[in-house]
């Protein structure tokens, strides 16, 4: 740490120094003007002196003494602006005590001494306009003797001089010190005194979390903001995997599944997991449920012709389904008995994600807008939520239903008021918090499960940031940059981690401890090509991953400990064993490919 | 008997400047609250002083006054800091619109040994603090309204000789406001035993 800053740096002040001249020829200027001023004046100063010597109580900016010693009149006035008034008339004004002393007070008696002695009174009041006007701006050459003593006041002509004298004084002594048309110009445009350096802090202040409307700035970031990432391979661990030295983490998969078809896009949600230990899955257009417990594969219909499967999500209860469709309904299945039970129309475009909270399905649509269908009523549409010009790719109910979570592809995102209360269709809510941090797509919202009122966020390419919201009092009290695209996050059930999958060129999943925001375990190359979606088993030990590379993987990151968690634990296979899912399509490369890894 | 003394007794110079600080940060807070600077959203309420303050909870921006406050209480135990000034400037011209100054005086720069002065109690500081901090509030209501989004730069002025971090603090503008289209307020001051501050808004006013 150097003790000063490097003259190089101080230079550009110095540098800055043609002012100077100028500045100093004005105060040159000034100085001598006042000098004429006082020189041409002596006749009227050496009057006021003397009256002021007598009465010792006289205000000499008192306007009526002005007029008394006006006898003429306005006429007269405009003579005496330009030269002193003459001594001759100014004598024949008998300046006795008690005519001071009402002038002093500004008081003029009807018939009292001022009218016998031809006092104007109704022309010469000095317009208060004018008056400023002169004492700022042309202090002595304009105005004659007589008006530069009776509006400048002798202190404040004093502290001026005493500025300029101040100023040229720090001129001289010292011209290396920081520019004086810095200082000049300060000083005119504060009044405060002079000091040496100037210093601020190098950073610019960091942006407003939640500012609204800087799309230049939000551009430029996107724009910068492959410049400056973090490239894959500064990260430590360029591969394989890391991770902590206290815990193991598998870093294979405990069981891969062909899942053919399964979409390769960023904004679909196609993987849940539910209560009941099902898998649902949706490839194209068919909507596959797999079983954990019995390892069966249960085929859930197809969507119309067309069409496709854009989003699924389970019921909090396990026995329903809701499935998105790419023309904008939204079907409700029973998982049972694999019936489609109803088709709630309304949308006109893809759904891209569904979530349930009790009899309400809510369901982000691609043309920004979020319903609450409420299953149980023929007009199923209870409330719209409007806040988001994107789609709306990530959408999560709090356990509690209080509130809603959504981010969109407007890289937004909201946090809504959960009660859907007894409004009918029309009925719209607005967001709590609505937080524009994030410079990509936000497609991973979770809610963590052991401190309700937390949310992390997840942005993509360009964003590849992790923020933790407080839903509460709106804060953002974690951000933490990764090295690429977050396609999902999910909070450890029963640990304080977050675990988020990456797109690519990482393709990795990784689990971040909590509060600390430290790397506990990066899996890379999890899948072939970009990790997509995620869901976590009802047990909350392992993780089943969906990407475009067609598998369904599933990986135990948590390991629990209680026994009351490990009764619905999926039994262990040979890791290597594929099933397969998905109307009897297997892909044998795929085992040899991972064999390999 | 004697500890109780030893509470009485002045501040010290670390104590004061410790006070500075911690009044220069909530100023600071209050003015980028009460001129919108940063949203309403990422202020929290916190008890000080008596009374109730908007403090930011935006980690970054809490951070970044750290880091300048920080190097602010190492300038004010050298006592080269004269002037620390919060300027709020438009985003989009980069016109500075308001000057928020505090003058750092210190009061006696030599403990005048032959006749040690009564040490002025903290309520009284803290009430004096206060006074400025309410005075700060309800400059909102002349200040000219802000139309546009703002951020905002933290001056110091320091002395010649006072130890600049390298890189870290450089020379600046002062982000001066035209004379002829400024207008200032003094506000209130406040000073412990060891400083006096003195604070003052200059704002732009075009008729």
């Amino acid at each position: 740490m150097n003790p000063k800053t490097p003259s190089r740096q101080r230079a550009r002040s110095e540098v800055q120094t043609p002012l100077t001249p100028s500045l100093r020829n004005a105060m040159n200027n000034m100085n001598i003007r006042s000098g004429a001023a006082t020189g041409t004046s002596p006749p009227k100063r050496s009057t006021m002196r003397s009256t002021k010597a007598s009465s010792g109580a006289l205000d000499t900016t008192n306007p009526f003494i002005a007029s008394s010693q006006l006898p003429s009149g306005s006429k007269s006035r405009s003579a005496s602006k330009s030269r002193p008034g003459s001594p001759v008339k100014r004598n024949t004004i008998p300046t006795n005590e008690s005519f001071v002393k009402q002038a002093s007070n500004g008081v003029i008696r009807k018939g009292g001494v001022e009218s016998r002695l031809d006092v104007v009174t109704n022309d010469y009041v000095p317009p208060a306009k004018t008056e400023m006007k002169r004492s700022k701006s042309t202090p002595a050459n304009r105005a004659g003797a007589d008006t530069r003593d009776r509006f400048i006041t002798k202190k404040e002509a004093n502290t001026d001089i005493a500025a300029v004298a101040q100023t040229l004084e720090k001129m001289s002594i010292n011209p290396a010190q920081s520019s004086p048309g810095h200082t000049a110009r300060l000083v005119a445009a504060t009044g405060m005194p002079l000091t040496r350096r100037i210093l601020g802090y190098h950073e610019p202040p960091p942006a407003a979390s939640s500012s609204t409307g800087d799309t230049m700035l939000t551009q430029q970031r996107e724009f910068a903001r492959p410049l400056y990432a973090q490239r894959p391979g500064a990260v430590a661990t360029s591969t394989g995997a890391t991770t902590n030295k206290s815990r193991k983490i598998p870093t294979v998969p405990e069981r891969v599944l062909d899942a053919p078809g399964l979409v390769d896009d960023f904004y679909l949600n196609l993987l849940s997991w539910s209560v009941n230990n099902a898998v649902a899955v949706a490839l194209e257009a068919a909507t596959y449920i797999w079983s954990a417990d019995t390892g069966n594969v249960v085929p859930l219909g197809e969507a119309p012709e067309g069409s496709y499967v854009s989003s699924v999500d389970f019921s909090n209860d396990g026995m329903f389904l809701g499935v998105g469709q790419g023309t904008g309904d939204v079907e409700l299945w029973d998982v049972e008995t694999g019936q489609r039970l109803r088709t709630m129309g309304g949308h006109t475009v893809q759904v891209a994600s569904l979530s349930w909270h009790q009899h309400i399905l809510s369901s982000g649509c691609g043309d920004g807008s979020i319903w609450h269908h409420d299953v149980r009523m023929s007009d199923h549409k209870v409330m719209e939520l409007l806040g988001h010009t994107g789609e709306v790719c990530g959408l999560k109910w709090r356990s509690d239903g209080e509130l809603l979570a959504s981010g969109g592809n407007d890289n937004v995102v909201n946090i809504w008021d959960g009660r859907v209360g007894d409004v009918g269709e029309g009925a719209r809510g607005s967001a709590k918090w609505t937080k524009r941090n994030h410079t990509a797509a936000v497609k991973a919202v979770a809610w963590c499960p052991w401190q309700p009122s937390l949310l992390a966020s997840g942005g993509g390419t360009n964003d590849a940031t992790i923020h933790v919201w407080n839903s509460t009092t709106g804060a953002r009290l974690h951000t933490l940059r990764t090295p690429s695209q977050i396609t999902s996050i999910q909070w450890a059930p029963h640990r304080k981690e977050i675990l988020t999958t990456h797109g690519y060129p990482t393709n990795s999943i990784m689990v971040h401890a909590y509060p600390s925001m430290e790397r506990v375990a990066e899996i890379r190359d999890a899948h072939d090509s970009r990790v997509l979606f995620s869901c976590i088993s009802p047990a909350g030990d392992v993780v089943c991953t969906g990407a475009g590379d067609e598998n369904l993987k599933f990986w135990r990151i948590w390991d629990i400990q209680n026994e009351q968690f490990t009764k619905k634990k999926i039994r262990r296979k040979d890791p290597a064993e594929v099933e397969e899912l998905g109307g009897g399509m297997i892909n044998p490369t795929k085992e040899g490919v991972l064999s390999i890894r | 008997m004697a500890t109780k003394q030893a509470n009485k007794q002045a501040i010290t110079l670390k104590g004061s400047c410790a006070l500075v600080t911690e009044f220069f940060k909530y100023a600071v807070n209050t003015i980028l609250f009460q001129r919108e600077v940063y949203p309403s959203d990422d202020f929290h309420m916190v008890k000080k002083y008596g009374q109730t303050v908007l403090v930011t909870q935006d980690l970054a921006l809490e951070n970044y006054l750290d880091r300048i406050l920080k190097q602010v209480q190492k300038w004010l135990l050298t006592g080269s800091v004269t002037q620390l000034v919060c300027a709020i400037i438009s985003k989009d011209t980069r016109t500075p619109l308001e000057r928020w100054v505090f003058d750092v005086k210190l009061v006696e720069p030599l403990a005048d040994s032959s006749e040690p002065q009564a040490p002025k109690p903290e309520a009284e500081i803290q009430s004096e603090i206060r006074a400025i901090l309410k005075q700060i509030i309800s400059m909102v209501t002349y200040l000219p309204v802000i139309h546009e989004p703002t951020v905002f730069n933290i001056l110091a002025y320091t002395s010649e000789s006072a130890d600049v971090p390298a890189g870290e603090w450089v020379d600046t503008d002062p982000l001066a406001i035209e004379a002829s289209k400024s207008q200032q307020v003094k506000m209130r001051s406040f000073s412990t035993d060891v400083h006096r501050i003195e604070a003052m808004v200059a704002y732009r006013y075009e008729e």
